[in-house]
């Protein structure tokens, strides 16, 4: 399912780069309708449990994305973004108690000191590559939520980290002043995410984009082809911070109230587990990575159903993502890509028979 | 910082957890070195084993069995993977093999989470008859479960070293390590060579599993996750070394009881693995050499 999205969008970006024509209206069209619909029809068609569910989609679709830049775009497979996550909300969170500055600043404020914070502990790291990266992210992960269980998230108390044990009166992390309400709050973090996305369209179009891809391919050919493969690597990873960062700015504002541990390692790997199911290449991967990993244990809670359930569906997942496509996804898209541009050229141009030409 | 009478006991109990993180960490290497593929699973895979364990005990089934189940359940998951995947994404980048054996861990969690509820259940605990007896060395209380932790982590450590460095099998997995394909051209059978690795591996991780979920504790979510610590350590050891690996190991459990007395660094004590590996990690690859081939870093 994960590919097949994937495939999708990657083929509407290579025709869309020849001829801007009515394939690409259509989608813009269709993706615009979506959006509308999200926005004013989910609040007034779902339950208030389904628009809280639905605000974390929107919330961890950025984490996705951002996980599926370092992966899918530029080969970085990380471990620990849960643990970026947390740091994100808890600037945001120590930003929204001491001072009364406006939302969108706090989300930009807890954004970059997140990218800060992340490039601080990402620029060592990326002199090591593959497993080793992945490892050390995971490791990093560990330390700070370990740090995390000591300092707490800050719970309106006093001092640099703002939080005070006693504290029987515990004031709720505040919202938006235009978004107070439970749907008003959903259409706000959809429309963060919206532009978190178009952030990250912006930089796979141009210069950047060009560089992770043959980054991803190899990285010594990027570098003998004048890529400053550490610049674009650590551009990746503020880029994936940052917009991590603003999540948890989000996520802040949405839960109300912070615990440490909700924030466990382990989190990370289910993480990278549904960003891999949803698949890396797209952004729509992104979107459903987010809905496996918030909507689906929502809809199972629901019904009753135990949310283990859901965990050994992600283990298979990344089993069979993994296995049926031997070459890794970065080999199966192309091949995709042609057995569908075959499959629409014989559908929409010559209409031939041509059945000795199949594969 | 407190006298250094506080401090005795964990001495002990850091040995014995550096025992334990030094079995882990060899049988993590050595699959890696022969197979390719880090094992994530391998605190899961002793966690299942461990909870089966104490199941049957629940049932009466006497205790030796119950531990011969454990390592043999744990044995079996790791060899049905190893066959299953092994072969499957052999020639597949380390990174892939090590993010598929996350799809067992998570497989593998889910079941422990359903079938041993976690939340809302009795705390359960395993323990060996080994924890009543012991000795003392002048003030510090030594149980046998300690000794042998310790004890496993240096036998295996050390028969690990032969049984690599003197038999043929071991000979044919350090082989393997250098290179699966000319390996297999000189009539290595490296699908059985393989499979060894894979339950060897399995077998320690059923042990490991055992000895902690005495040592720590017998809870899923513990034991699956304690497998970072040992990670670590074999983190520290560039995944090459035995030796390096039961000493990083052993700095590490070291380390990260002595802590427990320092009130100021108790609440960090679990940061120790992970800074430790950080750390190695980083001041390791200074030097780093660009290269096309599979081993990087």
């Amino acid at each position: 399912m994960g590919a097949d999205l994937g495939l999708r969008s990657t083929a509407g970006r290579q025709t869309s780069r020849r001829r801007p024509g009515r394939p690409q209206l259509i989608r813009a069209a269709v993706i615009t309708v979506l959006l509308l619909f999200v926005l004013f029809g989910f609040p007034q068609l779902l339950s208030l449990y389904y628009i809280d569910t639905m605000t974390q989609v929107a919330v961890y679709s950025m984490v996705t994305l951002a996980l599926g830049v370092l992966v899918g775009r530029v080969g970085l497979v990380s471990l620990g973004q849960v643990a970026v996550l947390a740091i994100g909300a808890w600037v945001a969170a120590r930003l929204l108690f001491a001072t009364a500055q406006p939302y969108p600043v706090i989300l930009l404020e807890a954004g970059l000191i997140t990218m800060v914070a992340g490039m601080v502990t990402g620029l060592p790291a990326l002199r090591l590559r593959g497993l080793y990266l992945a490892l050390i992210t995971l490791m990093l992960a560990g330390a700070i939520t370990v740090v995390l269980a000591t300092v707490n998230f800050p719970n309106g108390g006093h001092g640099f980290l703002g939080y005070n044990g006693s504290l029987v009166h515990i004031p709720p992390i505040r919202r938006p002043s235009v978004a107070g309400s439970d749907p008003a709050y959903f259409r706000y973090a959809v429309i963060v995410a919206i532009l978190m996305f178009l952030l990250v369209l912006a930089h796979t179009k141009t210069k950047p984009g060009r560089a992770w891809a043959a980054i991803r391919q190899s990285e010594p050919a990027a570098l003998a082809a004048g890529i400053n493969t550490t610049l674009y690597k650590l551009w990746a990873l503020a880029l994936a911070s940052f917009i991590t960062g603003v999540a948890g700015g989000v996520l802040a504002g949405a839960v109300h109230y912070l615990y440490s541990i909700g924030f466990p390692t382990q989190d990370s790997i289910t993480l990278l587990a549904v960003t891999l199911m949803g698949g890396v290449y797209s952004m729509w991967g992104a979107v459903v990575a987010a809905l496996l990993y918030q909507f689906l244990p929502a809809l199972l809670n629901n019904w009753g159903v135990s949310a283990d359930w859901l965990t050994i569906l992600f283990g298979l997942g990344v089993l069979q993502v993994l296995t049926t496509a031997p070459a890794g996804l970065a080999d199966q898209v192309p091949k995709d890509l042609a057995r569908l541009a075959r499959l629409l050229s014989r559908l929409l141009g010559r209409r031939t028979p041509a059945p000795g030409k199949t594969t | 910082m407190p006298p250094w009478s506080d401090f005795e006991p964990f001495i002990v109990s850091g040995l014995a957890l550096g025992g334990v993180y030094a079995l882990s960490g060899v049988g993590l290497v050595v699959l890696y070195r022969a197979t390719g593929v880090l094992y994530l699973a391998f605190g899961a895979v002793g966690a299942m084993g461990a909870l089966i364990a104490w199941s049957l005990g629940r049932e009466n089934v006497p205790g030796w069995l119950t531990w011969l189940v454990c390592i043999a359940a744990a044995a079996v998951i790791t060899l049905g993977y190893g066959l299953i995947f092994g072969p499957a994404l052999a020639k597949r980048d380390p990174l892939v093999k090590a993010v598929a054996t996350i799809g067992l861990t998570l497989i593998l969690y889910g079941l422990m989470d359903l079938l041993w509820t976690s939340s809302g259940g009795q705390a359960r605990s395993e323990s060996l008859p080994t924890d009543n007896g012991g000795f003392s060395i002048g003030q510090i209380q030594v149980d046998w479960t300690q000794v042998i932790a310790l004890a496993a982590g240096v036998v295996i450590t050390v028969g690990t070293g032969v049984f690599l460095r003197y038999t043929k099998l071991g000979t044919a997995m350090r082989a393997m390590a250098n290179d699966r394909e000319i390996t297999a051209t000189l009539g290595v059978p490296v699908r059985k060579v393989e499979a060894a690795a894979w339950l060897g591996c399995g077998v320690l991780a059923g042990v490991a599993g055992l000895l902690l979920a005495d040592l720590a504790a017998l809870d899923a979510t513990t034991l699956t996750f304690l497998v970072i610590s040992s990670l670590a350590a074999v983190l520290i050891a560039r995944l090459r070394s035995i030796t390096l690996t039961f000493a990083a190991a052993i700095l590490i459990g070291l380390l990260h009881d002595l802590l427990t007395p320092i009130t100021a660094l108790s609440n960090y004590q679990n940061m120790t693995p992970f800074v430790l590996a950080a750390a190695g990690l980083l001041v390791m690859s200074r030097r780093r050499v660009m290269t096309q081939s599979r081993e990087e870093a």
